[in-house]
C-alpha cells in the first residue's frame, strides 16, 4: 500500500498540533497569550527564511548562505543608519545586498552548474567575513527608534513581526500557487523536461529562486536586528539549521518538486514552540541543537522510506 | 579524465589553459608564493616559512579526508565540529583521567572514526544527502562537545602528550612530520592502490561503478569514516599546538578552510577528481594568504572573505578549463 497523500498531509498538520498541545499541557505558562505571541515573534525570523528556503529546496537546492546573510544585510543597513543615512534608504541597501548575494548564488548554480550547497556555503562565508570586517568584529546598536519599532512595535495588538511573517507567507503562497513562475518552480524541481519542452529557461527560474531566498534572508536579518536593536556579526549562525529544519518538518521534500509554503511556516512555528518550551524548561541551546539536528536526519530518512515504499508500490514489486 | 592531445610543441593559448587546468593547484601555489616573496617583507624569512609549515600541518591532515569525501561527490560539513569534540576528549583523557599517551591517541581516533562511520552509514543507507546528514550531525557533535566540556577549557596538558606534536625534529615540530606521513600514506592509497581507483570510479559515476563490481556502499561509508578519523587527528594535533583542549576549536570556519583548500587543490565538486598532492598545495596556498594577511597587519576577518573569493575563482577557472577539454 502506498502511503496515501491525504494521510501524509493530515500527519503533517497533526504533528504541529500535537506538539503544541503536549507542550501546552506539560509546561506551565507555555499557553499564556503573551508567551504565544512571543513564540510567533521569535518564529518570524525562521519563518521568513523558510519561505525562501522552500523554493530553493523545491528546485533541489539548499541555501547555506543564511548564516552569513542574516548578519551581513543588517550590518550594511545598520552601518548606514549610524552614519546618518535615512532609515528607508539604509533598509533598501540591506535588502539589495541580500538580493545581490542571492542572485550571485543563482548565477553560480545556473551558469556554472556549481552545486548549490557549495556556492551558498561560500557566499555565506564571504558575507560573514564582510560582516566581521566592516566593524572589526564588533556589534553595532542603538538604532533610530523607528527602526526598533519595526521589530518590537505592534499594530492593533498584533506584533509587526507577526504581520511581516504573514505577509511573506501570503506572498510565497501566492507566487507558488497563482503565478506561472510558481508552476515553473515546481516543474524545475519535479520534472525538468517539462520545463524544457515548454521552452522556459531553467536559469531564469534559478535566478529568481536564489535571489528571492537572499531577499527573505535580508528581511529576516533586518527584522532580527530591529527586534534586538543590535547587529552582531555572527547573529545568523543560530538560524541556519532552524530554517532548514522548519522546511523539513513542514514536509518540503529534499528530493525536490514538493513543498508547501504554509507548511514550511508551520514548521517554523513548531521549531519556535520547541525552542521556547525547552527554554522555559531551562534546557541549554546546545542540547536543543542536538535534538533539532537529530530530528532533521530522522525526518529526511522517514521521507526517503515513504518515497521508496511508494515507488515500489507503484511498480508493483512490494 | 584528462584527455591527452598530441600537438606539436608550441604553447598555443588553448594548450596553456589545458596545462594550467591539469596542474591548476601548482600554478596557484607558485603564483602566490612568488607574489608573496616579492611584495611582502619577511615572507621568505626562514622563521616565517617554518610558521607556514607549522600552520599548514593540521588543516592538511583534515583536508585529505575532505578531499576523499568530495571525490565521492559528497561533503563533510561536520568535520570542524569533530575537531572540537576530539580536542575536548583528548584533553579529558590526557589531563583529567591521566591515561597513557597511546591510549589517548587511540581513543580519540576511534571516536572520530565512529562519528565518521555514523555519517557514512546515514548518507549511504538512510539515503540522506551528505550535506544535510553532516550539517545535522555537525550540530549534534557540537552540542556533545559543549556538554562534555561543560563550556570549560582544559589547558596545561601533560608533557608526554604534548610531545606527540611538539618534539623538535630538524627545526620543525613533529606535527609537520605526522602530517607528512599521513599525506604519504593516503597518496599511495589514492593514486596507487585499488581503493583509489575504485574511489575515482565511484566519484565519476556511482551506477557505472556499481555495475562494474566496485563495492560502492563500502567506499562511500569508508570515506566518511576516514574523514572523521583524520578530523580527530587534526583536533588532537591542534590541541597539542595550542596546549589547550577546547570545544570551540575547529567549527564551521575550519570546515570551510578545509573545503577551500581541497577545491584550490583541484578537487572537483562533481566527484571523481582529486589528489593528496593537490590538496596539500591547496592548504599551503591558503596558508600563504593567511600568513600575508597577518604580516601586512590587515584585519584577520579579511581571511574569511578572501577564502570565499578564492574558492569562487578556483571553481570558475576549473569550470572554464573543463569546458575546453
Amino acid at each position: 500500500m502506498p502511503i496515501a497523500h491525504p494521510a501524509r498531509r493530515a500527519a503533517l498538520f497533526l504533528l504541529p498540533l500535537a506538539c503544541f498541545l503536549v507542550l501546552g499541557s506539560l509546561i506551565p505558562h507555555f499557553l499564556d497569550v503573551s508567551n504565544l505571541l512571543n513564540v510567533v515573534r521569535q518564529s518570524s525570523i525562521i519563518g521568513i527564511c523558510a519561505v525562501g528556503m522552500t523554493y530553493v529546496i523545491i528546485i533541489k537546492g539548499i541555501d547555506l548562505s543564511l548564516a552569513g546573510l542574516l548578519a551581513f544585510c543588517p550590518m550594511v543597513s545598520g552601518m548606514l543608519m549610524l552614519a546618518g543615512v535615512g532609515m528607508v534608504p539604509s533598509i533598501a541597501a540591506g535588502l539589495a545586498a541580500g538580493i545581490v548575494m542571492g542572485l550571485f548564488n543563482g548565477l553560480m548554480v545556473a551558469r556554472l552548474a556549481v552545486p548549490a550547497f557549495i556556492t551558498t556555503l561560500v557566499v555565506g562565508q564571504i558575507s560573514q567575513g564582510l560582516a566581521l570586517i566592516v566593524n572589526g568584529g564588533r556589534s553595532i546598536g542603538a538604532f533610530p527608534a523607528r527602526f526598533v519599532f519595526i521589530g518590537n512595535g505592534s499594530l492593533l495588538g498584533v506584533p509587526l513581526s507577526d504581520l511581516l511573517l504573514i505577509l511573506f507567507l501570503a506572498l510565497g503562497f501566492f507566487i507558488q500557487r497563482k503565478t506561472a513562475l510558481g508552476n515553473h518552480i515546481n516543474a524545475l524541481g519535479g520534472n525538468e523536461s517539462v520545463l524544457r519542452q515548454e521552452g522556459i529557461s531553467a536559469a531564469k527560474v534559478q535566478f529568481f529562486v536564489f535571489g528571492f531566498s537572499g531577499f527573505c534572508a535580508a528581511v529576516s536579518g533586518l527584522l532580527l536586528s530591529a527586534q534586538m536593536d543590535t547587529v552582531h556579526p555572527t547573529q545568523g549562525d543560530a538560524y541556519q539549521l532552524d530554517a532548514i529544519a522548519a522546511c523539513i518538518i513542514g514536509g518540503v521534500d529534499l528530493a525536490g518538486g514538493k513543498g508547501s509554503i504554509p507548511m514550511a511556516v508551520a514548521g517554523a512555528l513548531v521549531i519556535g514552540c520547541l525552542r521556547n518550551a525547552l527554554d522555559l524548561q531551562g534546557v541549554h541551546p546546545f542540547i536543543q541543537n542536538i535534538f533539532i539536528g537529530s530530528v532533521i536526519i530522522v525526518i529526511v530518512f522517514l521521507g526517503g522510506v515513504v518515497r521508496r515504499r511508494n515507488e515500489l508500490a507503484t511498480r508493483g514489486t512490494l | 579524465m584528462t584527455r591527452e592531445v598530441k600537438r606539436p610543441l608550441g604553447l598555443t593559448p588553448g594548450a596553456l589553459i589545458g596545462l594550467m587546468g591539469r596542474h591548476v593547484s601548482f600554478f596557484i601555489f607558485a603564483f602566490l608564493a612568488i607574489i608573496a616573496t616579492l611584495c611582502v617583507r619577511n615572507f621568505a624569512a626562514r622563521d616565517n616559512i617554518v610558521i607556514i609549515l607549522k600552520q599548514s600541518a593540521i588543516p592538511a591532515v583534515a583536508c585529505i579526508g575532505m578531499t576523499m569525501v568530495l571525490m565521492t561527490g559528497g561533503i563533510d560539513l561536520s568535520l570542524g565540529y569533530i575537531v572540537g569534540l576530539a580536542s575536548i576528549i583528548s584533553g579529558i583523557l590526557a589531563k583529567t583521567l591521566l591515561l597513557p599517551v597511546p591510549e589517548v591517541v587511540l581513543a580519540v581516533l576511534l571516536a572520530g572514526a565512529l562519528i565518521g562511520l555514523a555519517n557514512g552509514l546515514i548518507t549511504q543507507y538512510l539515503r540522506v544527502p551528505a550535506f544535510i546528514a553532516t550539517l545535522g550531525s555537525g550540530y549534534v557533535i557540537y552540542g556533545l562537545a559543549q556538554i562534555v566540556s561543560q563550556g570549560s577549557i582544559i589547558n596545561r596538558l601533560p608533557a608526554g602528550f604534548l610531545a606527540i606534536g611538539r618534539t623538535d625534529l630538524f627545526g620543525l615540530p613533529s606535527a609537520v612530520f605526522v602530517a607528512a606521513g599521513v599525506a604519504l600514506g593516503f597518496h599511495i592509497l589514492i593514486s596507487r592502490a585499488i581503493f583509489g581507483r575504485q574511489l575515482r570510479a565511484f566519484g565519476f559515476g556511482p551506477k557505472a561503478a556499481a555495475l562494474s563490481g566496485v563495492p560502492t556502499a563500502r567506499i562511500n561509508v569508508t570515506v566518511y569514516a576516514i574523514s572523521g578519523t583524520l578530523a580527530a587527528l587534526a583536533g588532537l594535533l591542534f590541541t597539542i599546538r595550542v596546549n589547550a583542549a577546547q570545544p570551540n576549536m575547529g567549527g564551521g570556519v575550519f570546515t570551510f578552510e578545509v573545503v577551500t583548500a581541497a577545491i584550490v587543490g583541484g578537487t572537483s565538486l562533481f566527484g571523481g577528481v582529486g589528489s593528496v598532492a593537490g590538496s596539500i598545495l591547496g592548504v599551503l596556498s591558503i596558508k600563504i594568504i593567511e600568513n600575508c594577511i597577518n604580516l601586512l597587519g590587515v584585519s584577520y576577518h579579511l581571511y574569511l572573505a578572501v577564502q570565499g573569493a578564492i574558492i569562487l575563482l578556483a571553481i570558475i577557472v576549473g569550470n572554464m578549463t573543463n569546458r575546453r577539454a
